[in-house]
């Protein structure tokens, strides 16, 4: 309505004013109000977001020598990531460590989404915010709690000790991979299960009653129908699991011992006590680049799969 | 604004939609403006002066006059390592007070960051022991960069029940292969890699040659297989000594006095080779935003009651030569200090100031030993 009335107060003749102009523009693109209505994200992820990721990887062409950045192009800081061995071996660790982390948080958060999903018919939010509890209090508090289930004098090796299993306590529960791997398993959980319950959800019921009618015991059913239409959501939680932890960097400075540490405790050295913000900046964009890849892989691999079950 | 009058309003649907609109963005701009509206109730801590140091030591204990003075105690800030810290405050962290040690102090001179402090605002001054405050690259024109505060030794910790001593306390026993995965160590580079050139039988003014490194680095690399944890939290040492995972740890004095008055088993090793000797104290950063409460929290950190608190619970030395007035020859002979504190510096292997080049290496190299490289 109003667009008709600025049309109107408008003489033919008479240009319209460069205001009035821009207002035309803006009122009939619809891309212009789009981006108007986005604007503070869009603001806040440009500021926060891309240019300390620009800042970064601008860095990341520096050198430093003492306490001056020469700021001069090199590819100095790739190189050394490329030949050093503690380069690799730490990304090597951290992706072993973060894909048996992804593995074990969806099959013990499976059940879990599986009991949820087809064997609570009342009140489903409330035990799905039941299991999500845990994620209420702080992730540091959580890794703080395996330390004291963990460790040496912990829960789990008093309790082994008192029934009469083991005589010494175990060493491997803390201070190692093994370690880290059980403290984000448990930290992440609540990301497998939500995708899983949702995938498990949408499966149409009237299917599994068609496998049963063919014939089909609960066992046959659920690898031929349940697990092969819930693919999608394990697929995004291994991915959504795996992505996060290969950068964690407090589960492996507090549990994860000589043997735990993963690369982005190096990556945090880089920037505190060994002072070489270009080397550190580096580190950060090529393990960026070689996630995104073994992501792509991940995609592409498992999306040939699921077509192939299909 | 009566609430019960506008809900009331809204159910009996007398507030139009825009009004209702108005309303909602009135309390949404109130909610947001508030932390500016309260920042005068919010403007008291934000007054003191901030004093950047060792976590444990931001204990009120440690700054009783400035609290006397001020009624309320300095914002604490803390850091696991001294290069940790100067690494934030060259990226921009303003502070006023800081806690380097004697062997840093050259370096953070260096950044341009810090000032000398002005010795007729500090009571304490002349009290302060001067073996403590002329150090290498410490006086400027007869004022300091550092006001020593605090010294102590770092050395072994050990169970006497569980640690089988053959012969002398020394650096060995961080070597000692019976008790593979049962020693822990400090993750800075500032103690361990000192510490393995005292065991090597480095002089510390050759610690910077290729020779001495490659020494050094060899030590630590063939300790790492006996290590169970590096760390840089000293509680997570004590708990592990406490319950039998480790059976010796490098640490500062004042873990073996805090085991100790808990009655664990310990004993703070002297070792045959001496063990390593540091002087810590407070650097002024120059663009401090209370100059003043600056000096007066230095001057508290020089005071007899810090000291005190230092001695006293925490086993350290303090560097005010009346602190030490306040106890019994049998009082700090039992805290392994002495009346005569610089017997105890001239004994141990007091850490020399080196290069950032230097520390950059043996941190680098440091950083890979822990890894297993």
């Amino acid at each position: 309505m109003s667009d008709s009335a600025a049309l109107a107060g408008t003489q033919p003749d008479q240009r319209p004013s460069f205001g009035e102009r821009i207002r035309r523009f803006y009122s009939r693109s619809e891309a212009m109000r789009g981006y108007t209505l986005l604007s503070p994200t869009l603001l806040v992820m440009a500021t926060m977001l891309c240019i300390p990721f620009g800042i970064m990887v601008l860095m990341s062409f520096w050198t430093q020598s003492g306490f001056d950045i020469s700021t001069t192009f090199s590819l100095d800081n790739y190189v050394s990531v490329a030949e050093k061995p503690i380069f690799q071996a730490l990304l090597i660790r951290s992706l072993i460590i973060s894909g048996f982390c992804a593995v074990a948080t969806v099959l013990i958060s499976y059940p879990m989404a599986y009991y949820v999903a087809f064997h609570v018919h009342r009140r489903k939010l409330l035990w799905i915010i039941l299991m999500t509890l845990p994620f209420w209090t702080s992730y540091l508090l959580r890794v703080f709690a395996w330390k004291v289930i963990l460790g040496f004098n912990g829960v789990l090796n008093t309790g082994l000790m008192s029934v009469g299993l083991i005589e010494q306590p175990l060493e491997f529960l803390i201070y190692s991979p093994t370690a880290v791997v059980i403290t984000l398993a448990h930290a992440w959980a609540a990301f497998a299960i939500l995708p899983i319950y949702v995938s498990l959800e949408k499966i149409d019921r009237s299917l599994l009653e068609a496998a049963a009618d063919l014939g089909d015991g609960p066992v046959r059913s659920f690898f031929r129908v349940t697990l092969p239409l819930s693919l999608p959501g394990v697929i995004a939680a291994m991915l959504l699991i795996f992505i996060p932890t290969v950068g964690d960097y407090v589960t492996p400075a507090l549990v994860g011992g000589p043997d735990g540490l993963m690369m982005a405790n190096l990556i945090q050295a880089m920037f505190g006590k060994m002072n070489n913000w270009p080397l550190g900046s580096a580190l950060a964009v090529s393990m960026m680049i070689i996630v995104t890849l073994i992501a792509l892989v991940y995609v592409w691999i498992t999306r040939k799969l699921v077509g192939r079950i299909a | 604004m009566d609430i019960k009058k506008e809900l009331k309003a809204i159910r009996n649907r007398e507030l139009s939609r825009r009004e209702f609109s108005g309303l909602l963005s009135a309390v949404g701009v109130s909610l947001v403006m508030s932390p500016l509206a309260s920042r005068k109730a919010l403007a008291a801590p934000e007054d003191q002066a901030t004093f950047f140091t060792w976590g444990g030591y931001d204990d009120n204990a440690f700054v009783k006059p400035y609290i006397d003075k001020y009624g309320e105690p300095p914002n604490f800030a803390t850091f696991g390592g001294s290069e940790e810290a100067l690494t934030k405050m060259r990226a921009g962290y303003v502070v006023d007070v800081s806690h380097p040690c004697n062997q840093a102090v050259p370096r953070w001179v260096a950044t341009d960051l810090f000032r000398t402090l002005d010795t007729s605002k500090l009571s304490n001054w002349p009290d302060v022991m001067p073996e403590l405050y002329n150090l290498e690259g410490n006086m400027a024109d007869g004022a300091p960069y550092m006001a020593p505060v605090d010294w102590g030794r770092t050395s072994i910790t050990y169970r006497t029940d569980l640690f089988d001593l053959e012969g002398p306390e020394s650096w060995d026993m961080l070597w000692d292969k019976r008790y593979e995965g049962r020693i822990g160590i400090l993750a800075s580079a500032g103690d361990s890699w000192w510490c393995a050139a005292i065991r090597e039988g480095i002089d510390f003014s050759n610690i910077a040659t290729d020779e001495s490194f490659k020494k050094v680095a060899a030590a630590l690399r063939e300790q790492r297989a006996l290590v169970r944890t590096y760390t840089d939290d000293t509680t997570t040492l004590e708990q592990a000594l406490a319950s039998g995972e480790l059976v010796a740890a490098m640490t500062w004095d004042s873990s073996a006095v805090l085991l100790k008055s808990e009655g664990v088993p310990v004993k703070f090793a002297n070792p045959k080779e001496g063990a390593l000797t540091w002087v810590c104290g407070a650097m002024m950063h120059k663009d401090a935003p209370h100059p003043d409460r600056a000096h007066d929290l230095v001057d508290a950190l020089l005071s007899v009651e810090a000291g005190k608190w230092l001695i006293e619970v925490n086993g350290y030395g303090h560097s005010n030569a009346k602190s030490f007035d306040q106890f019994t020859t049998e009082e700090l002979d039992a805290l392994g200090l002495s009346s005569n504190p610089s017997e105890i510096l001239n004994a141990g292997k007091f850490q020399v100031p080196q290069t950032q080049e230097f520390e950059t290496a043996i941190n680098s190299e440091f950083e890979q030993i822990k890894a297993g490289f």
